[in-house]
């Protein structure tokens, strides 16, 4: 479902989202609480498991506060790490109506 | 970084997946049958075909599949690897190198020479090996009837989409694979220690069909978790011929921070296809360069068409072994890779970076710069502390200690073991024993010998000349071998080792050695010499080297050398590098080339000769002694010689020698240095008087000013006098005869 842009925040991710940059992207998830978010991603050259759960955590609360939590432009980077650990986000993927 | 870069690194790996190839069906050749080398093999052609796929360079990853076809027969006990396979595979080697070199450099490679090795190839792993070869084979014919011969010519071949582990197809059923299914669960510390779960998953992906499933069971809501804390767990399966071992060994240094279980699923079973019946829902991804992804700049990525793959949904892993090369593109994530990789370290036992060789130049002069100043600021101290003890002495002491340990590790980096050269003339003697008809084996010696980088260059052009020379023209054939009472294959050897600060590369063969009449003949009638000079066989020898003989028309009507060696000559005395030939006739010939290792820091005895400071290379005196006037004696008009502990030495006055000074000065007013020299014997060097013994930064004269005759290089002194560096044997070769001025045309000529 594609998100109401006006309502949402983006959430620009780091080229590298690794260990030391799991904490930094909890802050400003947790910053974000109670806003649609609108996560790009289309910078990410590297990315860790650990930043993945953060974010997979992310998509669950959003979810469970009735919140939109999309994913507007990823890069291949992001999506071969998240295919090759078995994390699927093609749910997560806003998609044009 | 962009895609040249990327493809620039592809390359340089290249050559070492090369070297590696060369390196292990070498040993196979000598009877090594250790399984790691024969997967060292393996994986040398399936990194190059893995990355050249990613490349689009068709025709490399196509001549690749079929090698690694046949390497993957030997590698599963279905191809004994006889001495008549490893020559098809070693040519095999030799194709690949130039199917590179094509990719890299442009040009051609010969298409019927590679034909007709994939024909060989695939022959091999069909069983259709030569009789000795099949004779060994316990069940030679798997693998064959899926072996995909006609791959080379198919312009539809897609390289990425293949693995090797699928050569098999499904009517195979002797390449039933086993299947693994493995629980991994990361604690926390696995990711504080800087490993990285993608990381090791990715690394396990490279064995084989790999399907995967990720559980979110434990991931608490987002205010809730810690995010260093591991809450993921996987359950992989994957179908691999590597065995539990090799699986294991991807969580080599992960083991004691995760949960690890790995069970075999098909124990016991005759099942179909592996991963077939698996529990898990596999998340579906792209196959192609998989790698890449988890370490390219975006934007480096975004340039790979095969990308848009995602959508083809398959739910098998494959990755290409071109992952190898993953570890160069990001600092961080080599090391992780690099930890993780048990193959990597399999393969090479320290952990290596890539710096621009321009880069180390500019380190190295600077710490040149650096020991000068160092030296200039230590004389400036000694000079100006009446006492000799204080605590800037003591401070400059330590100084002194740290550069020189900064300026070993410096000039380390650029060292390199003659090894890759030496691997090359591998190939140059299996060619010309081909062309040639001769049986040829090459011995190596001293492989890991050090020398600097530029050098290693250089040396490989005179060295492939040389090698050239002596398997054409050097060994006989073999009939003429057994009828001399030889064995019919010749013997070329090539050794390296470091000699009185220089490295001393040898080159010898078991052949005919040089007939010397005939080379006399030759100077006689390109009037090189006169019909009556009287020349020692030494002096014979050595006409080969002049250009003379290169020039000529029917040299090769010589049964010895003569082709083009003074071209060697010439690129040796470029490199600073003398070359001597001595050859015994029925034996063979040995050339021996001394180069110096250039841009190493020298320990030398500062001495003065005429007024001038020159430094002798330490590791060429023998000891230094006062002559008495009662142990110097003449010689005829000219020589004289001390006695020395009851044998006569010769009394060279270096200020002579290098006409500092028009006379000969008196030994007994000066210090006499003993040296060896190269070429063998002792000299007793006359010079003025010692200054002390230092250690100095070579600065070559050839580049900065021109060459001198007699002299090797340059030097800073402390205190800012430039000293001359005295080329010992050069001196020692003028004091037998040999006029410097000569020695000096023939370099620059």
């Amino acid at each position: 479902m594609a998100p109401k842009k006006s309502a949402s925040k983006i959430l620009s991710l780091a080229p590298v989202l690794d260990l030391n940059e799991a904490t930094t992207l909890h802050g400003k998830l947790m910053g974000l609480r109670g806003s649609n978010i609108v996560v790009d991603a289309s910078a990410v050259e590297r990315v860790g498991a650990l930043c993945i759960q953060v974010l997979m955590a992310g998509a669950k609360s959003w979810e469970e506060d009735k919140q939109s939590f999309t994913f507007s432009k990823v890069s291949d980077a992001f999506t071969k790490t998240t295919q090759l650990i078995g994390v699927n986000i093609d749910h997560l993927i806003a998609k044009e109506i | 970084m962009d895609m040249n870069e990327i493809k620039e690194i592809f390359f340089q790996e290249c050559e070492e997946q090369l070297a590696e190839l060369e390196s292990g069906l070498l040993r196979l050749n000598d009877g090594d049958r250790d399984p790691e080398t024969v997967n060292a093999v393996f994986r040398a052609v399936h990194s190059i075909k893995g990355g050249a796929g990613a490349f689009g360079l068709d025709d490399l990853v196509s001549f690749a599949h079929v090698f690694e076809t046949t390497l993957d027969c030997v590698r599963s006990n279905k191809l004994e690897p006889t001495q008549d396979v490893l020559k098809v595979m070693l040519k095999s080697a030799d194709v690949l190198a130039d199917l590179t070199n094509v990719a890299r450099d442009g040009g051609s490679v010969d298409q019927a020479r590679s034909a007709q090795l994939i024909r060989e190839l695939d022959a091999l792993a069909k069983g259709e090996a030569p009789p000795q070869a099949a004779a060994v084979v316990a069940a030679p014919k798997p693998v064959a009837a899926a072996t995909p011969a006609p791959v080379a010519n198919d312009q539809g071949f897609m390289p990425v989409a293949f693995s090797f582990d699928d050569f098999g197809g499904e009517d195979e059923p002797l390449m039933e694979i086993p299947v693994y299914e493995i629980t991994f669960k990361p604690k926390s510390e696995l990711y504080s220690k800087g490993n990285e779960a993608a990381l090791l998953l990715r690394d396990l992906s490279r064995l084989g069909e790999m399907s995967i499933h990720c559980n979110m069971d434990d991931l608490p809501p987002l205010d809730q978790m810690d995010p260093e804390t591991a809450y993921f767990s996987w359950k992989v399966s994957i179908k691999t011929d590597k065995g539990e071992d090799a699986i294991r060994s991807v969580f080599e240094f992960a083991e004691w921070d995760c949960e690890l279980d790995i069970s075999s699923v098909d124990s016991g079973e005759d099942s179909g296809p592996a991963g077939d019946e698996l529990p898990m829902q596999p998340v579906p991804f792209d196959l192609s360069a998989l790698d890449d992804e988890l370490e390219v700049p975006l934007g480096v990525v975004e340039e790979e068409e095969q990308i848009a793959a995602a959508e083809t949904a398959s739910n098998v892993v494959q990755l290409s072994a071109a992952t190898a090369r993953g570890a160069d593109k990001g600092a961080a994530a080599a090391v992780a890779a690099a930890q993780n990789n048990a193959q990597q370290a399999a393969s090479a036992a320290a952990q290596t970076i890539r710096v621009d060789l321009d880069r180390v130049d500019r380190l190295i002069n600077l710490v040149g710069e650096l020991v000068i100043n160092q030296a200039m600021l230590s004389q400036s101290v000694i000079e100006n502390d009446s006492n000799g003890v204080s605590s800037i002495n003591m401070g400059l002491e330590e100084l002194q200690q740290l550069t020189r340990e900064i300026q070993d590790s410096v000039m380390a980096i650029r060292a390199q073991p003659v090894k890759p050269v030496f691997q090359r003339m591998a190939r140059t003697v299996r060619e010309i024993a081909d062309i040639t008809g001769k049986s040829v084996r090459l011995v190596t010696e001293g492989e890991n010998t050090e020398v600097d980088k530029t050098v290693i260059d250089k040396l490989a052009e005179p060295l492939t000349h040389m090698i050239r020379n002596a398997v054409d023209h050097g060994l006989e054939m073999p009939e003429k071998r057994l009828a001399a009472g030889k064995s019919a294959e010749g013997t070329v050897k090539l050794t390296a080792k470091h000699r009185s600060g220089r490295i001393v590369i040898e080159l010898s063969d078991d052949g005919a050695g040089i007939n010397r009449e005939k080379v006399r003949q030759k100077a006689i009638d390109n009037d090189l010499i006169a019909a009556d000079a009287n020349l020692s066989d030494e002096e014979i020898d050595n006409l080969i080297f002049h250009a003379g003989f290169s020039t000529a028309d029917k040299v090769s009507d010589l049964s010895g050398r003569g082709v083009g060696m003074d071209v060697v000559k010439r690129s040796i005395q470029a490199l600073g590098g003398r070359i001597n030939i001595s050859s015994r006739p029925g034996h063979g010939s040995v050339f021996t080339m001394s180069l110096p290792l250039t841009l190493a820091v020298l320990d030398g005895m500062v001495v003065t000769v005429a007024g001038q400071t020159l430094v002798v290379p330490l590791t060429a005196i023998v000891e230094t002694l006062q002559p008495d006037a009662a142990a110097v004696h003449s010689f005829g008009a000219t020589q004289r010689l001390i006695s020395i502990r009851n044998s006569f030495c010769p009394l060279v006055d270096v200020g002579r020698i290098l006409n500092f000074r028009a006379t000969q000065a008196n030994p007994v007013e000066g210090v006499a240095l003993l040296v060896e020299s190269e070429g063998g014997g002792q000299r007793a060097l006359m010079v003025d008087a010692i200054q002390g013994q230092r250690q100095v930064v070579i600065k070559s004269l050839e580049a900065n000013y021109t060459h001198v005759p007699g002299i090797a290089a340059a030097t800073i002194l402390g205190d800012g006098r430039v000293a001359l560096i005295l080329d010992v044997d050069a001196v020692v070769s003028a004091s037998r005869g040999n006029p410097l001025h000569l020695e000096s045309l023939a370099a620059a000529g």
